[in-house]
């Protein structure tokens, strides 16, 4: 096993478990108060189940594919970008985009491998197409992350609303981003050997055997590759997948506190921790828990307030 | 400090803990024009001055934009200072422990840790754009001062990375008490949360910052603290209205309504084993009697067996808590539940009161367990009018009507349509607002401003705060004539905080004398639709 056999599996393991850590992290947060943000859309426009009397009565009738319906158009258009901050639009969407036709092209790549390694003939016409699918996805994905870069680039320095508020972190990212996208585009573009060099790695990295040599650029585009593994599951880019939460169990979530739930149990366990907010109206002191506290009324007598 | 250029916003996140001088001034002529006939300078004053004794005592809180909503007595030495800056640290761990924070410990860290800075969610706030985008108002700028501190001090991890991520701020007494100040320059309506791709939430940040210094320092305004939940909880009622007085009032608004309708109207009070408990804001009993009048008549046409509470807090649906505290919030919103389980009503029908829906239909339905159902009024409305119970004649209401949504019944509850089903059914000159529904903008008094009227905040409020509402108001009526009062025009509130601050609004503005804008709830114009109403029950003088 190769240096660069040890660097794969390594990045592609602190990903995994980075992302995994973060992502357990959030789910073992106790289950919060409700905080639902309109529009939820698994309900049907003018049917949110408030609008009903009785409410309880009736079935919850949910429509998943309302969710979808939401978040295939934000994901891949970057639906809310392109409502609210049009000049930022195409420079993120064609940064994220390019980021997904790569992402997308790794999937393809991975494809290609397998059936190689498979045996399949070197000339299948399933082989050409992908062949060829993954040189184009190469231009145009990297293309377009560059442009995007770029332009991200130039919005982040010079764009008031934005520059106020960016770290130098934003910068880094924009500039590893870019390294990625470019990169990409040079190996694929001046690299003959370039589809046999990604399957060669993809098949030495899947069954342990010897990586070819790749040019220059072919290390370089694999080196901040795996440096943008190791680095994205500490940072703010983590919402790729962090967004389930803030729109599934937070905005979305529409889950009423009924009789012998789930729900009944989490606040059962929730309540019946010890409080120690230092106010003297909440009445605190570290071992009355938020049920010994809900009887009180928040005054605070004016010589306990005088010593506080 | 403020921009040395501009001069009235800051030049960045760290100018919040620098120097002694308002960071922000609001100057009249950045803020966001005013539709005609409302837009001469005299309708934009300046806010008026805060006055050298007031500055002097409420030193540093006074010094974010020349205004005070709440204000903190500036503390006498350095080591009081320090030693609030410490509490204020160790407050800001609590926000992150499940035990003190299990109530939005999730929301909260997903939205410390993915902003992206992207800035899409600035512009759909109506502060930002009404003050002509004061950079101090910006949905992000408070945001960005927690989320530095979080990362700062409460985030485990290396020091270089973390500054590398998120920059740095000065963690000082300058910080804490403007950031106290600053959290009551948002009303938490959460139109920047539902414009944000990745789902952060600087409503909620505001909360947290609030709530961080309620529940840690025990600062809070008065008028949602002292004279809201605790007086509540102590006397039954922010109002201040104990169970005798409120009964009395009662009495006499079923009296004159009865008078005014031909009809008995007769509120019941503690009925065990009523099907409905109505709970509604109590402000009404004291500013607009007739929503509670008119709420009485058509549960009583439509059959419905109900009661009203007598028990502490049982007949103020309010829960300031909501706005700025967890713990009162969940001791007022168990007061409603022990009451309704009590009397063991079938179910709490809330009255238009946008906050008391959240706080009681969503937010307070994980406070305790085997709780009572809760239904909106405007639904519970809708379905009286639709049953035919009523004799409606829609051309009693026939001038020009618009509807204003309270943000927490459309944006967290989602009850968009059955105040329109009425509204179409009985006012024929019904009109949207431009934007509307779950899109709306806020009153400009949510959060609790409707209430908060210290120092100069009232002139902050209408100034800004709720400028963006009363462009929309005047932009509803845009084909009506606005220099008479001749014809009428109805801005319908359902909702007691946004008929406050829409209320001196129009005062404010003069519109009612100007324009003949007037405004009231969603009953009254049920009930003067009225065919067998003796007299109608909007009363545009005493309106
Ligand atoms: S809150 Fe959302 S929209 Fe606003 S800057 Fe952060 S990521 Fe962008
Ligand atoms: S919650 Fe409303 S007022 Fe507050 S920052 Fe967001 S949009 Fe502005």
């Amino acid at each position: 096993m190769s240096v660069l056999h040890a660097l794969v599996y390594l990045s592609v393991l602190i990903f995994v478990v980075a992302c995994f850590a973060r992502g357990l992290k959030i789910a073992r947060t106790p289950m919060h108060l409700r905080w639902e943000l309109q529009p939820v859309p698994h309900e049907k426009p003018g049917k949110s189940m408030f609008e009903q009397v009785n409410w309880w009565e009736h079935s919850r009738d949910k429509n998943h594919f309302g969710e979808l319906g939401i978040m295939i158009p934000e994901i891949l258009l970057l639906k809310g970008v392109w409502e609210h901050n049009r000049g930022l639009w195409f420079p993120s969407w064609a940064l994220h985009f390019g980021l997904y036709l790569l992402i997308g092209n790794m999937a393809l790549i991975l494809l290609l491998t397998i059936l190689l390694l498979a045996g399949t003939a070197q000339s299948g016409v399933l082989v050409n197409v992908l062949v060829g699918l993954i040189r184009t996805l190469s231009f145009i994905g990297g293309g377009l992350g560059v442009i995007g870069a770029v332009l991200m680039f130039f919005k982040r320095t010079f764009d008031k609303n934005m520059s106020k508020y960016a770290t130098p972190s934003h910068y880094f990212n924009i500039i590893l981003l870019g390294a990625i996208f470019a990169s990409t585009v040079l190996w694929a573009f001046a690299d003959h050997g370039y589809i046999s060099r990604v399957t060669g790695l993809y098949a030495g990295v899947l069954t342990a055997s010897p990586i070819p040599a790749f040019t220059t650029t072919g290390y370089l585009n694999v080196a901040v590759v795996l440096l943008f593994f190791i680095y994205l599951p500490f940072t703010h880019m983590t919402h790729f997948f962090t967004k389930y939460f803030t729109y599934h169990t937070i905005r979305w979530e529409d889950q009423p506190n009924t009789k012998g739930s789930k729900i009944e149990q989490n606040i059962v366990k929730n309540v019946t921790q010890p409080v120690s907010w230092a106010s003297p109206h909440i009445g605190a002191d570290g071992k009355k828990n938020w049920v010994d506290l809900a009887g009180g009324t928040g005054e605070v007598k004016q010589d306990k307030k005088e010593e506080a | 400090m403020a921009c040395q250029f501009c001069g009235v916003q800051p030049a960045s996140v760290k100018d919040i803990s620098k120097g002694d001088d308002p960071i922000a001034k609001i100057d009249p002529k950045d803020l966001m024009p005013l539709p005609a006939p409302y837009d001469g300078p005299e309708y934009t004053p300046d806010i008026a001055e805060l006055k050298d004794e007031t500055k002097k005592t409420y030193g540093k809180s006074s010094t974010l934009d020349g205004v005070l909503a709440a204000g903190i007595p500036q503390p006498e030495t350095k080591e009081e200072e320090a030693e609030l800056v410490d509490k204020f640290l160790d407050g800001l761990h609590k926000l992150f422990t499940k035990e003190d924070n299990w109530t939005f410990l999730q929301p909260l860290m997903l939205s410390m840790e993915h902003c992206a800075r992207c800035q899409t969610c600035v512009e759909n706030c109506p502060v930002y754009e009404a003050s002509g985008f004061n950079e101090v108002y910006r949905p992000t700028y408070r945001a960005e001062i927690l989320r530095r501190l979080y990362h700062q001090h409460v985030k485990p991890g290396n020091k270089w990375f973390k500054t590398f991520q998120n920059n740095g701020i000065e963690l000082n007494y300058t910080l804490i008490s403007r950031l106290y100040e600053l959290s009551y320059r948002c009303t938490l309506c959460r139109r920047c949360a539902q414009s944000c791709p990745v789902g952060v939430d600087n409503g909620l940040i505001t909360r947290e910052i609030r709530k961080l210094f309620s529940q840690q320092l025990g600062w809070a305004p008065k008028e949602l603290h002292e004279k809201g939940t605790v007086q509540q909880l102590l006397v039954g009622s922010s109002t201040g209205m104990n169970s005798v007085v409120v009964k009395d009032n009662i009495e006499f608004i079923d009296e004159d309504m009865t008078e005014r309708l031909g009809w008995e109207v007769k509120t019941p009070w503690d009925v065990k084993g009523a099907d409905v408990l109505l709970i509604e804001n109590a402000g009404e009993f004291l500013a607009w009697p007739e929503n509670h009048g008119c709420t009485a008549a058509l549960l009583d046409k439509a059959g419905i067996s109900w009661t009203m509470s007598s028990e502490i807090a049982g007949y103020d649906g309010v829960n300031y808590g909501l706005f700025y505290d967890d713990v009162q919030l969940a001791r007022v919103a168990s007061r409603h539940f022990a009451i309704a389980k009590e009397l063991g009503v079938k179910k709490i029908v809330m009255g238009e009161c946008g906050h008391e829906h959240k706080a009681l239909a969503t937010i307070g339905d994980r406070v305790g367990v085997d709780l009572p159902p809760r239904e909106s009024i405007l639904t519970l409305v809708r379905d009286i009018v639709k049953s035919g119970a009523l004799k409606l004649d829609p051309s009693k209401n026939d001038f020009a009507v618009t509807l204003h949504d309270p943000c927490n019944t459309v944006r967290n509850l989602g009850i968009v349509e059955p105040q329109r089903e009425v509204l179409r059914m009985i006012a024929p000159k019904f009109r949207e607002m431009t934007p509307h529904g779950i899109h709306n903008y806020c009153c400009g008094g949510g959060s609790g401003f409707a209430i908060m009227s210290g120092f100069n905040f009232n002139d902050w409020r209408n100034l800004v705060s709720g400028r963006k509402k009363f462009a929309q108001i005047l932009n509803a009526f845009a084909d009506e004539d606005l220099n008479t009062d001749e014809t009428k025009k109805y801005v319908c509130a359902p909702c007691s905080n946004c008929k406050g601050a829409i209320r001196d609004m129009l005062d404010f503005y003069g519109a009612k004398e100007k324009s003949g804008i007037h405004y009231g709830g969603l009953v009254e114009l049920v009930v003067n639709a009225m065919v067998d109403a003796a007299e109608p029950v909007l009363d545009w003088d005493m309106m």
